[in-house]
């Protein structure tokens, strides 16, 4: 501690050892400042800010160069929100202590930063802009402009009280409950928000009792350990009444399953039908399929039906190789008993072609009764049809004849004479074609120039 | 029971940026230091 008058080192005197001036007073001033500071700094440390502030106040009222206590209440008011107080309070600090003094970082810290210290700015403008709605009752502009400084610049108590008693008008109980209990945070013993709160309590308790009062109509009353809620009026119920009552309530029940359960039911019941629906297309489709299989394999099957057919007629019919097996069989019986013509007559039933597409045996069994029985079958005919032609049973002989030149093409002597059997038998058209193929076949012959000399009467005749 | 508009009265203006060097300028810098020596002054005067 320094002298007041001339700055020496002061003693534990009442009394400037170097000037002699009277410290006495000067020594409890200072004191009481200390005394004020170290209270500030108390109720700072436990976040009562508004108690620091008033305190640190009261010791720069009594020692306006103490610096610390000057520093600790621009803190105070930064925590505040008060940016511009703050810089206040550490621009004088720095003015009456220029060297070693904290506040040079303070400062340094929100200059360095010009964006965020104008945005801070303008949060202080637009709360002073809410001030001056709420004097000109547009309380619903104020709550706005307050709610966009409390975003930018969440600290500043002052804003949160005045947006919590713009709450507390419209009554917005919760809202200003949740804006007092922010600023009570910041500041834990400020005297308007505590204020507030008391007054938010009260209020709350009115409501509840106003609301308590409109469901007087219930009483509670406790039995033993059980807490009893009746209504305080009880109506009994009259016999009309309760048969009014079932009325409606089946009335409604009604109505709730014709609008609710019956257009669920009837789309249950819509989508169990649809799906039996196409449940059973495809089985029909299932069915077609496979009916359409079936009707490919039974043409399949008539298809190969045919082609056994027609081996089958290959085989059996008149033609076939059974029966042409049985034909030579019946031949080569006959043809040990000596029978040359019904030999021949059976042998000339066999097509040629069953005969080439025969097996060896066959065709070994067919070509030796063919060349030991034919020529004499041939002979045998021609025998009997000559001598019937000689008897004049041209009919007989004809047939005969026949059957002598179809075994035997060589034979110019059938043909001719079946020729003539016809001409005698008054068939002159098959007589002339017999005569004809004579010629043809045998020219030069006596059987042709007698042919054609017969051919030639019968012309003549016509 | 608050009175809104006398509640109203209670808040004051923020000081802004552009203000605070006139704050600054007409801060009330007396202290209790300043007025002892007055006196003192005063009663050596009147001696």
């Amino acid at each position: 501690m320094k002298c007041y008058h001339c700055g020496a080192a002061l003693s534990k005197n009442d009394f400037c050892t170097s000037c002699g001036a009277d410290v006495k007073t000067y020594k409890t001033i200072i004191r009481l400042s200390n005394k004020f500071y170290n209270e500030g700094l108390e109720k700072a440390s436990v976040r009562d800010l508004s108690g620091a502030v008033v305190c640190l106040k009261q010791s720069l009222k009594y020692n306006k160069k103490n610096i610390q206590a000057r520093n600790l209440l621009g803190l105070v008011y930064y925590e505040m929100g008060e940016i511009v107080a703050a810089l206040s309070e550490w621009v004088i600090s720095k003015n009456m202590k220029s060297k070693k003094n904290i506040v040079d970082d303070y400062i340094k810290a929100v200059q360095s930063n010009p964006a965020k210290l104008e945005e801070i700015n303008q949060s202080i403008k637009k709360y002073n802009l809410a001030l001056i709605y709420c004097k000109q009752e547009s309380y619903d502009l104020a709550v706005i402009q307050l709610k966009k400084v409390l975003l930018v610049n969440p600290k500043l108590i002052k804003a949160r009280q005045l947006l919590a008693l713009m709450y507390l008008k419209d009554e917005e109980y919760n809202l200003a409950a949740k804006e007092l209990k922010k600023a009570e945070e910041i500041d834990s013993n400020n005297t308007m928000t505590l204020r507030y709160l008391r007054e938010l309590e009260v209020l709350r308790g009115k409501k509840i009792n106003a609301i308590s009062d409109r469901k007087d109509t219930r009483v509670t009353y406790k039995v033993g350990n059980d807490t009893v809620i009746q209504p305080k009026e009880y109506k009994e119920n009259t016999g009309i009444s309760t048969v009014i009552n079932i009325s409606i309530g089946l009335v409604l029940g009604a109505v709730l399953v014709w609008l609710v359960v019956m257009p669920a039911k009837i789309a249950l019941t819509k989508s169990d039908a649809s799906k039996e629906i196409n449940r059973y297309s495809e089985q029909v489709a299932v069915k077609a399929a496979e009916v359409e299989d079936l009707q490919a394999d039974i043409e399949s099957l008539k298809n190969q039906n045919k082609e056994i057919q027609v081996k089958l007629d290959e085989y059996e019919g008149d033609g076939g190789v059974l029966n042409s097996y049985d034909a030579l069989l019946t031949a080569a019986n006959l043809y040990m008993d000596g029978k040359a013509t019904e030999v021949a007559d059976i042998i000339s039933g066999i097509a040629p072609e069953t005969v080439e597409s025969a097996k060896d045996g066959f065709k070994t069994v067919y070509g030796k009764i063919n060349g030991e029985v034919m020529g004499e079958a041939a002979d045998e005919y021609y025998k009997t049809g000559y001598s019937a032609y000689s008897n004049g049973n041209y009919e007989e002989a004809i047939e005969n004849l026949q059957k002598a030149y179809t075994i035997d093409n060589t034979s110019v002597n059938a043909l001719y004479y079946m020729a003539r059997s016809y001409q005698k038998s008054g068939d002159n058209e098959n007589a002339a074609r017999y005569f004809q193929e004579v010629i043809d076949k045998f020219p030069g012959t006596k059987s042709a120039m007698d042919a054609q000399a017969n051919l030639d009467s019968i012309t003549e005749e016509e | 029971m608050i009175n809104f508009e006398e509640e109203l009265k209670k808040f004051h203006p923020s000081l802004e940026v552009e203000e605070a060097e006139d704050a600054i300028y007409s801060h009330d810098m007396t202290d209790m230091m300043d007025i002892l020596k007055e006196v003192l002054k005063e009663s050596k005067d009147n001696d």
